[in-house]
């Protein structure tokens, strides 16, 4: 409207100060540049280059890699949660999740524990060619596995298998340094007495501190060092009735491999937990899609088909890895965090032909309905084109 | 040197740092001659050997010419780029040419005609939230070469949605104003129509307005609809019966007077035939409601939509609670299955129908601006890419200091800006809970639940870290309206209260997450006194705090409606359009925020292009 109409509306003058003051004692806006990327850089770093401190051997096949920044203050993070690390080889651009093991209170570094996973590209490289002093890249710390006070409770239940005892050990660090008022039953199976991963500082730690509880769980029989009450077999419905006690009104964390999944959530259903008592951590593809329901008879994982980007030549992909492994093979760079169809950073437009995707993906409705896909978390079913 | 922590840069880097005795810029001046003589394929094998020597010919002829013509805007034109910048620029350009040549060209590429080297178009947009993405689908629709930008890896900045275990949390989209039905159209229902999302979208109207929950245990239901509303006052508040009757009255002659003035465009206006509009477009809502009513209850159960506005009503101006609250009656607050989310998707759909690019992950690092006139922006991957208009959808704020910079600015601009405060953002729980809405006892989809103060009391307990005995919240429970959101026996729900965010830059870092904790179990606490027992429900949670919003909006003070809407702050006193040409702004920082507003803005800054364009 024009100023010499607006003149003559009752106020004009009074909000005319008004602009004047503001004007005059309010904020030069100038002295904003860079302001807002740096509070994003302090929380939530898009990039963060980190250097190994130190190398720590766990077991014949984990390692722990003790993390620190050179150059800047950690972002802090919450028990529980992971650093995705961005790597490359040759041509391939990758990323892989490792849960944090240190506790957050620690701010001087960050501990991965990572341990061998058979023919794994980085796994491998992190345990064989990695040497103190040199640098990783990774995302900041992310992930929803944490203790949520507000309805949680204190009365916690740790289901861990081989690597995934990774976040719990910074949830237990944690509790039992700062002494939180929280009581923890750790169970943690493993094949063999030897890939027992932080025995040693678990059995401290729970002969010193009476709210916490350590139950090993081993699937092969063999002797623990030091010595320490374990049990045989899985985790059973029969062992969680009689480690837990009364079941009602705890919080059962479960990290592993996605079989512990299955068959730990199994038997606390079946011991009427509700789910909202179940929570459950992220743990990237698992290892046989072809055995999950709605996966199409006629395709074997060995099935191999193109993919086109949409402007570059075809690349091959195979039925049993995801979209995001034959992509990265291929030389595409594709932005990632979870690997576990959780996060939908890897999110493509599906232009033309079908994928598999498992029932654990989080994919938006508005995402389903427009044709995207997590890449993560999708696996080719036939010829595909998409677009990055 | 960077070089080296860079592998992918070391053909091109290696260069413009191998040539002695010259400043960055002349050396990379120089540099594009021997480019054109082919000099630099010697120079590539040389300095990168080993790594190129893997490659096929072909490849690397192929990049080659990519990387060609990635330089010659340079050498022809000399884009003014900050010395500074330049070997940042050539790196990254240079990586996409390298042993990766492929990573590069996903979608990285789409030049428009072969000669001229980079992307060019004839509009960029920045950001893709509501008034980006409004102003890109008619940009597209209307035939004009359009490039968007987003930073997030999805569409719709706070038009989005993020899943957790069974549940897809809605994050901004309450109640969704202006749209009205087929008989009864609203403002926004051509906006819609025009960019083809109407028949995409399955919109649920609601026919309710609110429940709200007063500190005195006054509780109340408005109903979308005018007799309805009048009626319901009128009978809890029989001592303002006339009142209420005149008030109405006078509203809905404001609206319309409002609507000769602002959308018919009176060309020449008096007193005589605007009286209202004369005397109350410049006041706060406060100073009308107190010519009209005594009751301070009432005023208070009236205005409980100021929280979709920002301030309170002694601050709030009279002419926007006003079209808000007539907005909603008339046209009835209105739902989208799936959420804003699919409104956001739908939007970016018809985008790409129209042949526009969307780049994600990928945000503006750099407007540049010649003499006075935008010529590209430059991503944050350090790619240029030329264009004439640049509507950005960052804030106001960003947009001038970060993407262009005060030298290339106005003194103006930053002094008009000085006059604006940086609005409010929220702390929002998300919940989801194993019980349906029944069984939990939430009855209505939007319930506002006040603070034991005034009005004015919780505006201030927005500038103070957690959640008080002060603080208002606005409880809305999603699955009554979308059963879609998680599946059935379950329930979605969102529980917010305004905050600004100056008291979380003071919290520690490592004090962060717990004191986003202590914020949502005392605003659990706080619903739980209206709908008991809601917390021992509880499945998943996320809370969201203002630094969360300025994460992922990349606005100052997570501010997600912008500036402050004082009526200082009106569109009639600062200017929309910035003094840059080519340059516009869309969404909340370029009028005020909201959903209906911001759709509406986009569209407005487009057409102003489009103007320009000649179309
Ligand atoms: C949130 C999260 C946290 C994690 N935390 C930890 C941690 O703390 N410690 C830790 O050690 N690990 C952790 N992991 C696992 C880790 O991210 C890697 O997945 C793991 O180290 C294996 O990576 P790799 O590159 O070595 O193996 P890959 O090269 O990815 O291969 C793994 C193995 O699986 C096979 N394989 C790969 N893809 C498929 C497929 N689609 N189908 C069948 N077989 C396949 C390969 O042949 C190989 O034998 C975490 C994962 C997630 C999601
Ligand atoms: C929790 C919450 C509750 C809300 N409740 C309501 C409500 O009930 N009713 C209502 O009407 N409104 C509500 N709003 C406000 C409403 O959602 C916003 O005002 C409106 O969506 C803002 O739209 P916008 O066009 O300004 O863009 P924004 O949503 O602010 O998006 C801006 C986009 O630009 C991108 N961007 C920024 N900088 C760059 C860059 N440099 N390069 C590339 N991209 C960039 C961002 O990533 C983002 O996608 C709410 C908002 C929130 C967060
Ligand atoms: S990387 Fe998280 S969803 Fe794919």
């Amino acid at each position: 409207m024009k100023q010499e109409i607006l003149q003559q509306f009752d106020g004009y003058q009074d909000v005319m100060k008004e602009i004047e003051a503001a004007r005059k004692f309010g904020t030069d806006y100038a002295g904003f540049k860079g302001r807002v990327a740096a509070w994003i850089d302090r929380y939530h770093p898009a990039r963060l280059t980190l250097r190994i401190g130190d190398i720590l051997e766990e077991t014949a096949s984990t390692r722990t890699l003790r993390l620190v920044a050179p150059d800047r203050p950690l972002p802090p993070f919450q028990a529980g949660q992971y650093l995705a690390l961005a790597l490359r080889f040759g041509q391939v651009r990758t990323g892989r999740p490792y849960s944090i093991s240190s506790s957050p209170r620690n701010t001087g570094y960050y501990d991965i524990t990572v341990r061998r996973v058979p023919d794994g590209l980085v796994s491998g490289h992190l345990l064989d060619h990695v040497r103190v002093g040199d640098a990783l890249e990774s995302a900041g710390p992310a992930g929803t596995f944490v203790h949520n006070p507000v309805f949680h409770g204190n009365a916690l239940v740790y289901i861990a298998g081989g690597s995934g005892i990774a976040p719990f050990m910074s949830m237990i660090r944690e509790t039992l340094d700062c002494g939180l008022d929280r009581d923890i039953l750790l169970l943690y199976g493993n094949r063999a007495a030897d890939d027992v991963i932080f025995h040693a500082e678990l059995t401290r730690l729970a002969s010193r501190f009476e709210n916490f509880r350590y139950v090993p769980v081993l699937e092969e029989r063999g002797a623990l060092n030091p010595p320490w009450p374990c049990q045989k077999g899985y985790i059973t419905r029969d062992l969680l009735r009689e480690a837990v006690g009364d079941l009602t009104c705890r919080m059962f964390y479960m990290c592993g491999p996605a079989a512990l999944y299955d068959f730990c959530r199994r038997e606390l259903e079946a011991l009427g937990v509700p789910p909202r008592r179940i929570r459950q951590e992220a743990y990237g593809p698992p290892n046989h899609i072809s055995q999950y329901p709605g996966w199409p008879e006629a395709v074997t994982e060995d099935a191999t088909f193109r993919v086109t980007v949409k402007g570059s030549a075809p690349i091959p992909a195979h039925a049993g890895e995801t979209l995001l492994t034959a992509l990265e093979r291929g030389g595409f760079a594709v932005p990632s965090q979870c690997r576990s169809g959780e996060c939908s950073l890897c999110r493509v437009r599906l232009v033309s032909g079908a994928v598999y995707q498992p029932p654990t993906v989080l994919l938006r409705a508005a995402d389903r309905r427009f044709g995207y896909i997590h890449s993560c978390a999708a696996y080719p079913l036939e010829d595909l084109c998409v677009e990055v | 040197m960077a070089a080296r922590t860079a592998p992918e840069a070391v053909p091109l880097f290696a260069i413009v740092a191998g040539l002695p005795g010259k400043t960055e810029k002349s050396a990379f001046l120089t540099l594009v001659p021997p480019v054109l003589t082919g000099e630099v394929v010697w120079c590539i094998l040389f300095t990168g050997c080993i790594r190129l020597m893997r490659m096929r010919l072909a490849e690397l002829l192929e990049g080659l010419v990519e990387l060609l013509e990635w330089l010659s805007p340079w050498a022809e034109r000399r884009v003014p780029c900050s010395v500074r910048r330049l070997p940042w620029a050539v790196r990254r350009g240079v990586g996409r040419v390298g042993p990766v040549g492929r990573v590069g060209r996903v979608g990285r590429m789409k030049p428009m005609d072969k000669e001229r080297v980079m992307s060019r178009y004839d509009v960029i947009v920045v950001g893709a939230g509501n008034g980006g993405l409004t102003a890109a689908a008619t940009l597209a629709k209307a035939g004009v070469a359009t490039l968007l930008l987003e930073r997030h890896s999805v569409p719709g900045g706070c038009a989005t949605s993020f899943c957790r275990g069974r549940f897809e949390f809605e994050v901004a989209l309450h109640q969704l104003s202006g749209l009205g039905t087929a008989e009864n159209p609203g403002p926004l229902r051509a906006v819609f129509e025009g960019l083809e999302v109407l028949d995409q979208l399955d919109l649920i109207v609601m026919e309710e307005l609110y429940r709200t929950v007063g500190p005195d245990g006054m509780e109340l239901t408005l109903t979308a609809d005018r007799n309805a509303v009048i009626a319901e006052l009128q009978r809890r508040f029989p001592h303002e019966k006339e009142a209420i009757a005149a008030f109405f009255e006078f509203l809905a002659a404001f609206f319309m007077e409002v609507v000769g003035l602002f959308y018919l465009k009176d060309p020449a206006p008096s007193r005589d035939s605007y009286p209202r509009a004369f005397s109350c477009l410049l006041k706060t809502t406060q100073e009308v409601l107190d010519q009209f009513f005594k009751d301070p209850v009432l005023c208070r159960a009236l205005t409980a939509y100021w929280g979709y506005l920002g301030l309170p009503p002694r601050r709030m101006p009279f002419v926007d609670w006003a079209m808000m609250f007539l907005a909603y009656i008339e046209y009835k607050p209105q739902h989208i299955r799936g959420g804003s989310q699919m409104l956001s998707a739908a939007l970016a759909d018809t985008f790409l129908k129209y042949g526009g690019v969307v780049r994600y992950n990928c945000g503006a690092a750099r407007i540049v601006v010649r003499d006075g006139q935008v010529e590209g922006v430059v991503d944050d991957q350090g790619e240029l890419h030329l264009a004439k208009h640049v509507i950005s959808n960052a804030s106001r704020i960003t947009t001038y200091a970060d993407l262009i910079g005060r030298e290339h600015l106005p003194d103006a601009a930053f002094a008009e800006m000085r006059g604006s405060s940086i609005g409010a953002s929220a702390v929002t729980v998300y919940a989801g809970f194993d019980q349906s809405p029944d069984a939990l006892g939430i009855t209505h989809t939007t319930t506002f639940i006040g603070g034991c103060g005034s009005q004015d009391e919780e505006y201030e307990a927005t500038r103070r870290l957690g959640c008080h005995d002060t603080t208002g919240l606005a409880l809305t429970c999603y699955t009554r309206m979308d059963g879609g959101f998680s599946p059935p026996g379950t329930t979605q729900a969102a529980l917010i209260m305004l905050q600004y965010a100056d008291p979380w830059f003071k919290v520690p870092p490592e004090q962060y997450a717990a004191e986003k904790y202590k914020a949502a179990d005392a605003m659990l606490a706080r619903a739980e006194a209206v709908y008991p027992g809601l917390r021992d429900h509880l499945e998943e949670m996320e809370i969201s705090s203002p630094i969360t919003h300025l994460r992922y909006l990349g606005h100052p003070g997570g501010a997600f409606y912008g500036f402050d809407q004082h009526v200082k702050d009106s569109a009639s006193f600062v200017s929309p359009k910035p003094p840059v040409d080519g340059l516009y702004l869309a969404g909340a920082w370029a009028t005020s925020g909201g959903f209906q507003p911001t759709l509406d803005s986009g569209v407005r800054a487009a057409r102003q292009v489009l103007k320009q364009l000649g179309k």
